[in-house]
């Protein structure tokens, strides 16, 4: 089997990254978070015109597929870019297939769209609204995005089913409370809806949440994959720098079997994530258990090689001066966004043949 | 609270290395290869009196606590002899305990004098196919004749029991689903392994091969009353009283087997030269053997603990099954490591690792699973559930 990425998926795999390099540098970053607003950044994304890759052109996207979107995603956890918005218009803008001037606003003019499900678990887990008197009811705690967004996409049970509704999140019925993270690159709100009208859309609801929980698991897996590279590359580049004892100290043999072992943990993430965004996006037999292995092995991996680059940066890499923060409270988040290892885990082990737990 | 040793524990450690320093590693590795027995090792062992070292002085022996036991095995094992040289002594330490808390005196005056003195082998008949770790399954049934009781049925994984004239039975002589409790209608005997009426088969297997384990498969086995120990039905429980110090017990053979194999490992680590110095100067070698040091360190000190209570008659079964499931794992990791440290040479029978990372493995497994112990742990030291 050989398997490598295009011509043209490389180039814009590395066009994004030499983008990202010049307009979302950590020092940027950091003053977007100062200010606690990352509207410059998105409105530059949109407005350059990289938030249409992934996405077929009927909605107004470019082309390309969950692949292109895993390679971006993967960037954006390389350079720490605050990509909360990015991500949730990724797991919105399926359900958008019947409002194609509203899927265009997203993906050209950068509008943010949400869908309003708890960030804690997979997308496709049963969620707390219900649809009664011609309005939404309940509550959605820690929705990605929901803070910045003009519009919601809200899975609510109405009939019997799932059925989605496109709802205006200005409305004075709806009501958000900010939620800080710890990875400050990314931001959730708890969502409040009173009573509030929304219109329906014309699509399989549950088939919409499944294979959004398939692109969430991959998507988180891509970003953690790139934020496991970027903390490769500082602990190994830190490593020569840093001298002690009179040598540098990735002279030290545990040091430098810590970094090759990340190296081999990244190499297998890789792999894994690529693969599962490409048979996730070309819905292919397995699509479910590729995906989940994904959000499972790879997100773990890097939340252990964050550990392992901390401990190789020594006391500089816990300070707030230092950019390793940015990436390991990323890998951090990423593991539990949209379902731990251990949920995703036991989807894998409910598809295999062994005995249920009693 | 005191770490030393006492003067005759102290003692007892330097005389015990010093015999079994006189069978080397090279012995060990003949006896392992041949599946022999080590006769003059066991010979030696018992001419010093070393066999009896827990049996009260009445019937010739020491009368001495587990902890001066474990420390003997200990030494036995880290002497190189391994599992090979403690298994071939392992039951006459300390086997018949519940002979000699339980057993008529007549009982105990016919056999304890003879292993002491190292004439009489003997070995524990406990475990069958199917049954494993859940021992009030078993099936292994003694029907009452007279005088006499009639057995039938198997037992598996039963060490020695080439070499032994006895064995210490354990049958059903209530069929489990007609007692009240599970607990009730096990009989424990000690009597003669007669060969016309239990046959023994060798289990082919990985290691500590000088002592063999065997599969009995006992047909009409006449057990005259008098061997019985103790009362009809109550032999679980004179099991049951016998298990922690025998997990201390094993918990020092594979503390020795550790500290033996870390030994190896750290002159090979000094004497070996790969790059224009020793190896022992790579930080992939040096911190895992530091690391195992540690580690063996610490689960030796949980060892001593659990001795120490067992020895004054306290409750030791949290500590007895700690020390069992830290010593195994930090025997097997200095094993593992030793064979590591050595390369290609670590998989050469004649740099004696091999022998004691297949050794040490099975402590992993044996007298129960490290799960087993978790179990224990988890259920009746924390209050969880009960999970299996």
């Amino acid at each position: 089997m050989r398997w490598e990425l295009s011509p043209e998926q490389e180039m814009f795999r590395d066009s994004f990254r030499e983008w990202l390099a010049a307009y979302a540098a950590t020092p940027a970053i950091r003053q977007w978070l100062r200010d606690d607003d990352v509207a410059p950044f998105e409105a530059r994304l949109a407005g350059d015109g990289w938030l249409g890759a992934g996405f077929g052109e009927e909605l107004g996207g470019q082309g390309g597929g969950l692949l292109e979107l895993a390679l971006a995603a993967e960037q954006l956890g390389y350079s720490a870019a605050p990509a909360g918005s990015w991500l949730a218009a990724a797991l919105a803008v399926p359900a958008l297939s019947g409002e194609p001037d509203i899927a265009a606003g997203v993906l050209e003019r950068g509008d943010v769209v949400a869908l309003a499900v708890t960030a804690g678990r997979p997308p496709d887990e049963p969620g707390p609204l219900r649809w009664e008197h011609g309005g939404l009811q309940g509550t959605v705690p820690a929705v990605l995005g929901a803070g910045r967004a003009a519009r919601l996409v809200v899975p609510a049970w109405a009939d019997g089913g799932v059925t989605l509704f496109l709802v205006d999140a200005g409305q004075a019925s709806v009501s958000r409370r900010g939620r800080k993270l710890l990875d400050r690159t990314r931001s959730a709100a708890d969502v409040t809806f009173a009573r509030t009208p929304g219109r329906r859309l014309d699509v399989d609801g549950a088939g919409i949440l499944a294979a959004a929980a398939l692109r969430a698991a991959v998507l988180v897996a891509a970003d953690s994959l790139g934020a496991a590279g970027k903390m490769l590359e500082l602990a190994v580049d830190y490593s020569k720098q840093r001298t002690q004892f009179g040598v540098p100290i990735g002279s030290f043999q545990a040091v430098k079997h810590a970094a090759a072992t990340m190296l081999v943990s990244v190499e297998a993430s890789r792999s894994i994530a690529y693969f599962a965004a490409a048979s996730a996006g070309q819905g292919r037999e397995g699509a479910g258990l590729h995906a989940a292995t994904a959000k499972a092995q790879v997100t773990q991996a890097a939340r252990q090689g964050a550990d392992a680059a901390l401990t190789m940066h020594g006391a500089i890499g816990y300070t707030w001066e230092h950019d390793l923060q940015l990436f390991y409270k990323r890998a951090k988040l990423n593991a539990e966004l949209y379902g731990s290892p251990e949920v995703w885990n036991e989807r894998l082990a409910s598809a295999l043949p062994l005995i249920p737990a009693g | 609270m005191d770490f030393e040793l006492t003067e005759d524990q102290a003692i007892i450690r330097k005389a015990v290395a010093e015999l079994a320093a006189r069978f080397d590693d090279q012995y060990w590795l003949e006896k392992d290869s041949a599946h022999e027995f080590p006769a003059e090792f066991y010979r030696a062992f018992a001419e010093a009196g070393w066999l009896g070292i827990t049996t009260p002085e009445e019937y010739g022996g020491h009368g001495l606590g587990i902890t001066e036991a474990s420390i003997v095995i200990e030494e036995v094992a880290a002497s190189g002899g391994g599992m090979n040289a403690a298994s071939a002594v392992h039951l006459s330490i300390f086997g018949l305990h519940p002979v000699i808390v339980h057993g008529s005196e007549d009982l105990k005056r016919r056999n304890l004098p003879r292993i002491v003195t190292g004439d009489l082998h003997a070995c524990f008949g406990v475990t069958e196919p199917e049954a494993g770790l859940d021992t009030t399954k078993i099936t292994t049934f003694a029907r009452r004749d007279g005088d006499h009781y009639v057995v039938n049925g198997r037992k598996v994984w039963i060490s020695k029991a080439q070499e032994s004239e006895k064995i210490l039975l354990l049958t059903r002589t209530t069929k489990f689903d007609e007692v009240a409790k599970k607990t009730d209608g096990l009989t424990l005997f000690f009597t003669e392994l007669d060969r016309d009426r239990v046959n023994i088969r060798p289990i082919k297997k990985m290691g500590r091969n000088a002592v063999s384990s065997n599969e009995l498969f006992i047909d009409d086995l006449r057990i005259p009353v008098a061997d019985r120990v103790g009362e009809e039905g109550e032999g679980f429980r004179y099991i049951l009283d016998g298990l922690n110090p025998e997990r201390m017990l094993v918990a020092a053979e594979a503390l020795g087997l550790g500290r033996v194999a870390l030994r190896r490992a750290v002159a090979y680590a000094n004497e070996r030269e790969v790059f224009g110095r020793p190896i022992g100067m790579n930080q992939g070698l040096q911190f895992p053997l530091a690391d195992s040091l540690a580690r063996l360190d610490a689960a030796e000190l949980v060892l001593r603990k659990a001795t120490w209570l067992v020895d004054r008659g306290q409750p030791c079964a949290r500590e007895a099954n700690t020390a069992k499931y830290l010593c195994a794992e930090a025997g097997f990791q200095a094993a593992d490591r030793a064979l590591q440290t050595h390369g290609g040479m670590g998989y050469a029978e004649e740099y004696h690792v091999a022998r004691y990372f297949r050794e040490a493995r099975l402590l992993r497994i044996a007298p129960i699973s490290q799960e087993m112990v978790l179990n224990y742990l988890g259920s009746h030291v924390l209050g969880l559930p009960r999970s299996y």
